[in-house]
């Protein structure tokens, strides 16, 4: 990509075109744990939106004093402090579901999407660019979360949101949940046939 | 002068403020958020009495039916009798526990709590008629991972338990989640805490207890250390240095 890409550009390329999930393969690890319902994987998302959006407009602002070579450490301190609002916040508006994603909200500070957004592209762009390459980010990253969680707790508990879409054998109805969609590696699979999904289409795009 | 970013300088007075807003940011999120931390940790010890005692409550009405019911009380451990304070529901037996001034180390730590606080807060439980139906007394104790934190409420014969529920543990997930199971809290019901002799007997049962065992609770396969933490916290509490003077103090003056 140039530096002439547009605004446009910035905000929707990541969405599918060099999603940082499915193309970059970067945030895998959370992606994989807490996609098992709609719920967690939402909460998770805009968590993880929070704290994108901020870290790109905070680093990026600041980009012309950070000295080069704490820059690295500069850029993990702003992110560390940013997912330990968002963890106190969480514990404080939905305790319960915070327990659900348990370490993957304080891992948030480890996810790769963030630093690399951070390093990438908030060191060399102005804040308003910034914003929308975070808020583009985040979005490409909810997009194979919710994608996949979706799919997991639709066949894995025949629910959307805890919300009974099929009924389930257990409640006298049709549908047997197939358990491998609530275990983690169902979403190495789900991811996998997403890459190859967008991979297609972005080849028959040329 | 010009603000030299990659002197050294430069370096330290960057990093120095950029900690110092970040540290900021955090304390004053952390300031916001905690006197509706304290109600909800008030909430919870409140929700967490009313179902070891075996007290139905809902979100609604849990505040109410534990003010009506429930009596918190300070007990020191030594003497065994109650002592006066305010504001109980605020005592925190945690801090308590970990201040040297206000704990002691075990002699014999078999719950390996490392140090015990000299006062625990109980709960009396009363039912409609305003007649004692249980005592909740916490316990805690670790078991393979981490710190076990619960209830254990005994009717008023002091022997028979009522419930036991835990409320914070850190043991494998999906191994050990039995132990917030109320299915597996319920076979401590009924079951008594001392046998003839007035020594503590209750036991986890590796393999699980034989039928009409009224001292025994099934253990779960797979989490056997869990299982024998459990057993040794509640035989840790209900001994020498837990609610052993409490329970015969009490037993003479309240119980009739």
């Amino acid at each position: 990509m140039s530096r002439s890409t547009s605004t446009k550009d910035i905000l929707t390329s990541p969405i599918f075109a060099n999603n940082p999930v499915a193309m970059q393969v970067l945030g895998v690890c959370s992606a994989l744990a807490v996609s098992n319902s709609m719920q967690t994987a939402l909460v998770m998302t805009l968590a993880v939106t929070f704290v994108l959006v901020f870290s790109n407009l905070i680093i990026s602002t600041i980009r012309n004093f950070i000295p080069n070579s704490v820059r690295i450490i500069a850029q993990m301190t702003v992110i560390a402090s940013l997912v330990i609002i968002v963890d106190m916040v969480l514990q404080d508006v939905a305790y319960e579901l915070s327990k659900q994603l348990s370490v993957f909200v304080s891992l948030i500070i480890t996810n790769c999407i963030i630093m690399g957004r951070a390093e990438a592209f908030a060191m060399k762009y102005p804040p308003h660019l910034a914003f929308v390459d975070a808020v583009g980010n985040a979005m490409g990253y909810g997009v194979i979360l919710l994608g996949v969680a979706f799919v997991r707790e639709l066949l894995g508990r025949g629910s959307l949101f805890g919300h009974e879409i099929f009924t389930t054998v257990a409640n006298d109805g049709w549908y047997l949940p197939n358990e491998m969609f609530t275990l983690p590696p169902s979403a190495f699979f789900l991811i996998g046939v997403m890459i190859w999904a967008i991979n297609v289409v972005q080849r028959k795009r040329g | 002068m010009a603000f030299k970013k990659d002197s050294v300088v430069g370096t330290m007075v960057f990093i120095i403020s950029l900690s110092l807003v970040c540290s900021f940011m955090i304390t004053g999120t952390a300031e916001i958020l905690k006197e509706r931390k304290l109600v909800k940790k008030r909430d919870e010890v409140q929700q967490f009495v009313l179902k070891a005692a075996g007290v139905e409550s809902n979100s609604g009405d849990f505040r109410e039916l534990f003010a009506n019911r429930v009596q918190a009380k300070l007990v020191d451990l030594e003497s065994g009798q109650f002592i006066e304070q305010e504001n109980i529901l605020d005592f925190d037996g945690r801090m308590a526990a970990i201040n040297p001034e206000t704990s002691r180390k075990p002699k014999k730590d078999t719950a390996k709590i490392k140090s015990r606080a000299d006062q625990v807060r109980i709960f009396e439980v009363f039912d409609d008629q305003g007649k004692l139906s249980s005592i909740v007394m916490p316990i805690y104790g670790k078991g393979l991972w981490s710190m076990m934190y619960g209830y254990l409420a005994v009717e008023p014969d002091l022997n028979t338990i009522k419930n036991i529920v835990f409320y914070e543990h850190g043991e494998t997930p999906g191994i050990a989640d039995f132990v917030t199971d109320p299915e597996w809290n319920a076979l401590w019901q009924g079951k008594k805490l001392f046998d003839e002799k007035g020594k503590i007997a209750i036991k986890v049962v590796k393999g699980g207890a034989k039928a009409g065992d009224v001292h025994g609770v099934d253990g779960v396969s797979g989490a056997t250390r869990t299982g024998v933490g459990i057993q040794k916290a509640v035989e840790f509490w209900f001994g020498v240095e837990g609610y052993q003077n409490f329970l015969h103090t009490f037993a003479k003056t309240e119980v009739k």
